[in-house]
């Protein structure tokens, strides 16, 4: 049991002052007012026997004093703010960490783990003095300053009750940096004097109410940053969440889609869930699969074919973690790229363009050098309705709003230059990760000669050969130009036409045009969507040229999103978990959908950890690490009790002086 | 307090002519000075037949009944019922403590006085109506007959409240100068430190039939006082300091109840009749229903 003073000395001396009035008031009040009767006869007779024990009577009148003095007794002791078992602040600054990431909404300790972080932090807000400032920041990958540093303890309190729960993953990292900005003010240095600090460091207490489930952080100073980790959870919590869900076609039966799931039990015991797959709402199939302790397992369903769908994976199992019991994903229906063909005139790239496969992925069409003159060419160029432009053997007089292929050509763009041609080249090296060269093999290849390339800042060599690069490709403001060294077709130094390579002949070749058109073209294969995860910005396409969407979210907040510079759009409110849907333009259907899901084995695991792995060496432990204190429960203040106990004292004095009752 | 109800008259028209129907009653059989309307329990010469008795020798021969005589040969006396006066004194507390309440006591205990004196004049009693320990300075006049109610209100409008002597000097004055039996209502509101049973006894000696009506105020019964006051008695200043609660005030009407019980039974011990009223009950309710029944009228 111990005091925290809620006065000052001088207001102390003020509420000493009370008593003593009271007592000389009620001496004073003892003037009567007089009033004639007819008699006294019966008057003197009633109080005759009162007189016999006056001074219990007297004492028994004093009923309203007592009472007074008990409603002052009351105040002065709920002034005094009794309690017991606090966690003890150290310092007089405080920054207080309170962790939302989707751990956090974990109810194995009620009503979830953040509403009793905030609990624990309000109990900490309490026992502040009134000279004590703190600061609340609540982060899951991204911090939030909530309150800035204040003393006005019902702010802070307030800040911390508006926390919200966030479904993201957990980063302390720019959290401990904001923590750290006022503890360890920055130096200033100046050439031949010494380090001048530009404002005083201020030490500071901080306290991380989390669950500990957070990377390991390796650049963070603490310096004059005391760390406390209170720890939030249960130490046998219950949870199996899938950590991942994607759909692929069934690469030896066509038509077959395969759906591939993995669960991980964070609990501590082996459990039996039972797993449901919905399509579009209904019941498609389901099984129920043994999740091993810390360990995953997979669940895979065989679907067939769906042209545009939305997948739903349901852990049936009640545990303490409902976030992650539930995953989506999302088959939209595929959407070409546009492609437009500039040539004069290439047999082995029309050949290859226009296969059955490449129909599936692109409308291609071809136009001839002339166009480029046009204006009409040139605002559709630069409106964005071509996904891949491709130039062989001749260049646009601007560079287009499309990714670009150049064929024997140097991309009229800022950086990119070409040595005079070498006969001849021999490839040296192919660059296989590439999605562009994916599959693609490249050797007994011939090439009559090549422009040995050179690429602007950030271009990427994709075929390294003697003389140079044969195949580059760099970022322009958001698109990709992609330059191949050598003609396919081009004229001989006789003046006859003809093929000046034989790589059209290799299998590789179509395989080339093939990445082509599904990575600059941009094409987006039925099934390639992928979702994102909460907090993070999605990339969408549209399927016309449109300068605006509408995206719904789960829960039906609807968000226009512009076009960017390219014709894509960033849509970065996908907070929610869930099937998000895009619509184009004023359009009403559903033109596609993603989904958003938790996917994070971190935050599916719900033990909470002992230690937060940054670089502070706690003195406690002398262990680097902040180690979990108890999560004691917060001091418990009996200031109420009497508050409330005076009140009701009050009452009662009320109720005496009012309708004259002597006990 | 008494400014308002001068004004009122002591009898109103509608109370006299319910008045005028009744009667004083006495329970005692006594002797009046006149022959009065008041049929006595004596058999005497009147014209009101009663009964038949045999003649003895020395009866007045005027009252043998010759018919009966003639027929049956034998003397019998006719007898008759007689009818006598009767001395109806009413004595009214004129103390300070009297010119209390709403309407006051003491106006009360005229129009009281007043309505039983108006009985009385109506059937030729002997109407008497004093104001205790007024009989020196201001002496009551005796009346007689209906036409002397106005003497009967001027006397009663000219009481003053004020005379502040003992209950029982008042009493013993009254009875040292009206012998004689009768009726006797004393009007009073007992308040008397020094108790109001010797004055009472005073009474007894008589052979007289006594009413005591206990008239209190509605501020006496239940006395509306709040807060810690120095009650002051407007005969004797004396001083009382009470601090009203609730047991107080419970503590009040028990002593109350007391002192009336304990009045009560005085009275109803020693054979007098005894009435306590408020003087919120109006006159007309109490001389048509309590005295009633209590039977002073009828």
């Amino acid at each position: 049991m111990n005091f925290l003073s809620a006065l000052t000395p001088l207001q102390w001396l003020l509420l000493a002052s009370v008593p003593p009035a009271i007592i000389s008031l009620y001496f004073l009040k003892l003037k009567r007012h007089p009033v004639e009767v007819p008699s006294t006869y019966l008057w003197t007779r009633t109080i005759e026997d009162l007189h016999v024990n006056s001074i219990w009577q007297r004492l028994r009148q004093s009923l309203l004093l007592f009472l007074q003095l008990l409603v002052l007794l009351l105040a002065i002791l709920a002034c005094l703010r009794p309690g017991w078992r606090g966690t003890n602040l150290i310092g007089d600054r405080f920054i207080f960490l309170v962790d939302t990431s989707a751990s956090m909404s974990a109810t194995d300790v009620g009503p979830s783990r953040l509403e009793a972080a905030k609990k624990h932090a309000v109990g900490l807000i309490e026992q502040m003095e009134s000279s004590d400032v703190a600061m609340v920041i609540s982060f899951s990958d991204v911090p939030r300053i909530e309150q800035a540093f204040t003393n006005n303890r019902s702010a802070l309190r307030q800040a911390v009750n508006q926390i919200k729960q966030t479904n993201r993953r957990t980063n302390i990292s720019e959290a401990l940096r904001h923590a750290s900005g006022l503890a360890n003010p920055g130096r200033t240095s100046e050439a031949g004097t010494s380090d001048v600090q530009v404002a005083d460091a201020l030490p500071a207490t901080m306290y991380i109410m989390s669950d500990g489930g957070v990377p390991a952080v390796s650049d963070f100073a603490p310096g004059n940053l005391t760390a406390r980790y209170i720890k939030i959870g249960t130490a046998t919590p219950k949870n199996v969440g899938i950590v991942a869900f994607s759909t692929e076609r069934n690469p030896e039966k066509p038509g077959q889609l395969q759906a591939f799931a993995r669960l991980e039990n964070s609990g501590v015991e082996d459990v039996e869930v039972d797993v449901a797959l919905y399509l579009d709402g209904g019941l498609v199939d389901a099984s129920s699969v043994t999740v091993p302790i810390d360990a995953a397992e997979g669940v895979s369903f065989v679907l067939n074919d769906i042209e545009s769908a939305i997948l739903r994976l349901e852990v049936q199992s009640q545990d303490d973690m409902s976030l992650d019991n539930e995953a989506f994903a999302t088959i939209n229906t595929p959407r070409r790229a546009r492609v437009l063909v500039v040539t004069l005139g290439n047999d082995a790239l029309k050949f290859a363009i226009t296969t059955e496969a490449a129909a599936r992925v692109a409308d291609v069409a071809f136009a001839d050098p002339a166009v480029l003159e046009t204006k009409e060419h040139e605002t559709l160029a630069l409106a964005g309705a071509y996904d891949l432009i491709v130039y062989d053997r001749c260049v646009p007089k601007a560079m287009p709003e499309a990714n670009t292929l150049f064929i024997g050509r140097v991309p009229p763009a800022e950086g990119w230059s070409a040595e005079a041609p070498k006969p001849s080249p021999l490839i040296i090296d192919i660059d296989r990760l590439h999605p562009l060269m994916h599959l693609v093999e490249l050797g007994s290849i011939l090439i009559f000669d090549s422009l040995p390339l050179k690429g602007p800042e950030g271009a990427t060599s994709l075929i390294d050969a003697d003389h140079g690069s044969l195949l580059m490709i760099a970022p322009r403001k958001g698109f990709e130009d992609a330059a191949l060294a050598f003609e396919l077709v081009g004229a001989y130094p006789d003046g006859e036409v003809n093929a000046k390579t034989n790589w059209p002949r290799r299998k590789s070749f179509p395989v080339f045009v093939m990445n082509t058109l599904r990575y600059l073209g941009g094409a987006r294969a039925s099934l390639a969507v992928q979702g994102s995860q909460p907090g993070q910005p999605v990339k969408l396409r549209t399927e016309a040229v449109a300068d605006q969407i509408t995206v719904e979210s789960p829960t039906g907040v609807r968000t226009k999103v512009q076009r960017e510079s390219q014709s894509t759009f960033v849509f970065t409110r996908a907070e929610e978990l869930g099937v998000y849907t895009v619509r184009e333009g004023a359009e009403r259907e559903a033109g596609q959908h993603f989904a958003i899901n938790l996917f994070d084995s971190r935050e599916s695991d719900l033990v909470p950890r002992e230690v937060i792995d940054i670089p502070y060496f706690d003195e406690n432990t002398e262990q680097v690490g902040v180690h979990a204190s108890l999560a004691e429960p917060g001091r418990k203040e009996l200031w109420k009790w009497f508050l409330i106990f005076g009140l009701v004292v009050l009452l009662f004095e009320w109720y005496v002086y009012n309708r004259r009752v002597y006990l | 307090m008494s400014s308002t109800q001068s004004a009122t008259p002591l009898l109103s028209p509608q109370l006299l002519a319910q008045l005028e129907r009744l009667e004083l009653v006495s329970r005692k059989i006594f002797r009046g000075r006149l022959k009065g309307e008041r049929r006595s329990k004596r058999k005497g010469q009147s014209v009101e037949f009663a009964d038949f008795r045999n003649y003895v020798p020395g009866d007045d021969i005027r009252f043998i009944d010759w018919n009966l005589y003639a027929r049956l040969d034998r003397l019998f006396l006719k007898l008759y019922l007689e009818e006598e006066d009767l001395h109806f004194h009413a004595l009214i507390d004129t103390s300070a403590s009297m010119d209390f309440g709403d309407p006051t006591k003491l106006h009360y205990a005229k129009q009281l006085a007043a309505a039983l004196g108006f009985i009385g004049l109506c059937r030729a009693d002997r109407v008497k109506i004093e104001a205790l320990g007024a009989s020196r300075k201001n002496p009551a006049p005796a009346l007689r007959g209906r036409s002397s109610m106005w003497r009967m209100l001027d006397y009663l409008n000219s009481i003053q409240p004020g005379d502040n002597i003992p209950l029982a000097q008042g009493v013993k004055d009254f009875c040292l100068r009206n012998s004689g039996q009768g009726i006797l209502v004393l009007i009073t509101d007992l308040m008397d430190k020094s108790g109001y049973e010797s004055a009472l006894r005073y009474l007894l000696a008589r052979n007289i039939d006594v009413y005591v009506i206990h008239v209190l105020s509605q501020a006496e019964i239940e006395p509306a006082v709040t807060g810690d006051l120095r009650l002051v008695d407007c005969e004797d200043a004396d001083v009382a300091e009470i601090t009203v609660s609730r047991p107080l005030l419970n503590r009040y009407q028990q002593t109350l109840a007391a002192f009336i019980d304990g009045a009560r039974e005085f009275c109803t011990r020693r054979g007098m009749s005894y009435l306590m009223t408020s003087t919120e009950t109006p006159v007309e309710q109490l001389v048509n229903n309590y005295l009633r029944q209590r039977g002073l009228v009828r």
